[in-house]
């Protein structure tokens, strides 16, 4: 009986796409080799446990043969269902990957919900891509005093580097920064250039994030504004929670009790 | 005689006073236009829409919903801001509404302007300044985010041709279902002089698609389309009425949306119903799943309504409640119906009916299969089977499954959260007694 092979890889689109360029190039089959994110804590018998250390040359290889098999959109429906915390999505990818290949789906592999894996891949990708959209309306800016727009979210994937490209298109000349407070990540975007990611910095100081003069005086209009616009006859605050969950609603000015 | 100076008005209060008279306007869509921004600008368009927030009445917030006046020369008797009232009044300058769009659309609380108004002397004048504000936001300040603006009935339509060309998408508001209830209610509007700038803007919209099929950099003309609204409980107007209406202005005038808005009495006018429980919020909510219907479901008004049965059922909604008045159409075989058919099935959905085509070419579905695509099997089962078996046995009958489809079993916890504040007695109500 083969080996059941586990090759544990970083929780990075690096670190699953090298593993995946790993369990390729052993040529033994995909059935007893398995991608794992992440140490595990009951190690089993008759198994065995290959670090993997992710590779730049390999990660741009798989991801270019997945553009390339699979097409864009499933190569971004995958890169979205790699920044969620699922414990799975390795493994899910690593076999979605291997079902669009052999298979011979290609760009349609996505809609293969049949296959457990596959179908976890589209619920996940789902699930960030759900993320994504409610924090392109979510977010709010503050105006700091050096005139940068600052923003403070806990987002539930790490969805920074998607959010920057919509919000460099639309606000090209302003200076603005994301930062995911769970992850200690800075999406930075300098005005009328190109924007980057900057993890391990410091935290800003309260200093550095003193509001700009006339900040607080916009946050009350559009506070006052959202008071306004209800009609009281049809209030309803369970459907404005469903709506907008409460772990939003902590973020952003009009709900946050002065 | 005393003169009383009004002292100048803070922002504060003019957007107050202006947001407050803008409420009652329903659209707040901010779908249907995609632009990237230019890199020399500010904004940009995504055809899904963002809603930027949520009121305390669940209504999204996308749009900085504002009247540029409340003053108004008319006296519609279900208006706030008609000329009787006595309300305080206000009025932005263009640049004040340039200020508030900019800054708040930085900040992201908005996905761009919503600017309506009431009729400053005359409909020229008003929408004069409504192109003049629009032109301001476009051109000074290089805003390339949304900007929905009302046509003003009776306006000149090279003004309306001009506010179309800045705007993403424009409305004209029909207000009542017929010209009858238009001329009770609304003495100084008529449906000829609403219809009018309504087959303008469809005219401009046709006529841009042709321009853009000869060179791509066409400036466009309200890329989002038109929309318009109806007071809906205000006025005896049956639902057929309405969806009569609704159907022939998607058909005749290519709107992209009709808006209902259950009628809220704000004016205490004795012409209009009181409604001692509250808006009409079910029979909204009934009218809009309909218009979904007629848009994204491939019905007609005709199969779901008569003359015969002029109104929707209160229990159940219109396309449960056409298929089970239908049963000779049911079960559809999952694994060889096709999308217009899947459509019709209570529980199945246009995303998941688009997957179980998909779905269907890797293989035969099965039951879990369709849990996992999307499907509401409890609602679908009735209809439906796999392979040729049903989920479990079922009577196929239509008192058996109006009830375990309604309220009182299980369906609809949601509606009834939704609608529990409209006076409605679900409890008392009985189909069967």
């Amino acid at each position: 009986m083969p080996e059941e092979k586990y090759l544990i890889c970083e929780d990075s689109m690096e670190g699953v796409f090298t593993g995946i360029y790993d369990a390729y190039a052993f040529r033994e089959g995909h059935e007893h080799l398995h991608i794992q994110i992440g140490e595990e804590e009951n190690l089993r018998l008759f198994a065995s446990y290959l670090y993997i250390t992710p590779d730049l040359v390999k990660t741009r290889k798989v991801a270019e043969t997945i553009q390339k098999r699979l097409g864009t959109d499933v190569y971004m429906s995958i890169c979205r269902a790699l920044s969620t915390e699922d414990a799975g999505k390795g493994q899910a990818v690593y076999r979605t990957v291997v079902d669009g290949i052999t298979n011979g789906s290609g760009r349609r592999v996505l809609e293969n919900s049949m296959n457990p894996y596959v179908d976890t891949v589209f619920r996940l990708s789902r699930c960030a891509a759900n993320e994504i959209h409610r924090l392109m309306e979510f977010i709010r800016f503050q105006e700091l005093k050096q005139g940068i727009l600052y923003s403070r979210i806990g987002a539930k994937c790490n969805v920074v580097s998607f959010l920057m490209p919509h919000f460099a298109d639309r606000l090209p000349l302003e200076n603005f920064i994301i930062y995911d407070e769970k992850r200690e990540l800075y999406g930075v975007h300098p005005a009328g250039k190109e924007w980057y990611l900057v993890s391990g910095m410091e935290r800003k100081t309260e200093d550095e994030l003193l509001m700009s003069e006339k900040e607080e005086a916009y946050q009350e209009l559009f506070t006052m504004f959202c008071q306004t616009i209800a009609i009281k006859d049809r209030k309803n605050l369970k459907l404005q929670q469903q709506m907008l969950p409460l772990r939003f609603q902590e973020y952003m000015v009009e709900f946050v009790k002065k | 005689m005393e003169m009383r100076i009004a002292p100048a008005m803070s922002m504060m209060d003019k957007l107050n006073i202006l947001a407050e008279a803008a409420k009652y306007d329903v659209s707040c869509s901010s779908s249907g236009s995609s632009r990237s921004g230019d890199g020399k600008g500010i904004g940009n368009t995504v055809a899904s829409g963002l809603c930027h927030s949520f009121a305390a009445d669940g209504r999204c917030i996308s749009l900085l919903k504002i009247l540029f006046t409340n003053e108004c020369i008319y006296d519609c008797k279900y208006c706030m801001n008609r000329r009787s009232n006595d309300v305080p009044r206000a009025s932005f300058t263009p640049d004040e509404v340039c200020e508030l769009t900019m800054e708040f659309y930085r900040r992201n609380y908005i996905e761009g302007l919503f600017l309506s108004s009431g009729i400053l002397y005359s409909p020229d004048y008003t929408m004069e300044l409504i192109c003049q504000t629009v032109y301001k936001l476009r051109t000074v300040h290089h805003f390339q985010g949304y900007i929905h603006v009302k046509a003003i009935p009776g306006a000149d339509a090279a003004l309306i041709s001009k506010a179309g060309f800045l705007a993403d998408r424009m409305s004209v508001n029909l207000e009542l279902p017929t010209a009858e209830s238009l001329r009770k209610l609304a003495p100084n509007k008529h449906r000829k002089t609403i219809l009018r700038p309504m087959k303008l803007i469809q005219n401009g919209i046709t006529q841009n698609r042709n321009e853009l099929v000869l060179y791509n950099h066409a400036p466009r003309f309200c890329e989002a389309g038109q929309s318009t609204q109806m007071i809906i409980g205000a006025t005896p107007e049956s639902d057929y009425q309405i969806m009569a209406v609704a159907e022939s202005l998607y058909q005749k005038f290519s709107l992209k949306r009709v808006y209902y808005s259950a009628f809220v009495n704000v004016n205490q006018d004795k012409e209009l119903p009181a409604l001692p429980g509250g808006p009409p919020l079910l029979r909204e909510h009934r009218l809009y799943q309909a218009d979904w219907l007629l848009r994204y479901y491939d019905f007609t008004v005709e199969e779901l309504l008569s003359e015969e049965r002029p109104n929707f059922n209160m229990m159940i909604d219109p396309k449960a409640d056409w298929a089970v008045r239908h049963l000779e159409q049911f079960p559809v075989e999952i694994n060889r119906a096709d999308y217009r058919l899947l459509l019709r099935v209570p529980g199945i959905g246009v995303k998941s009916a688009r997957r179980i085509i998909n779905a269907r070419r890797f293989g035969r579905l099965n039951f879990e299969d369709l849990k996992k695509i999307g499907v509401v099997l409890k609602r679908a089962l009735y209809f439906i089977t796999c392979g040729g078996k049903m989920m479990y046995p079922t009577k196929i009958e239509e008192n058996y499954i109006v009830r375990n489809l309604t309220y009182q079993n299980f369906a609809n916890r949601k509606e009834r959260q939704l609608f529990s504040g409209d006076g409605m007695q679900y409890e008392q109500m009985s189909l069967f007694s």
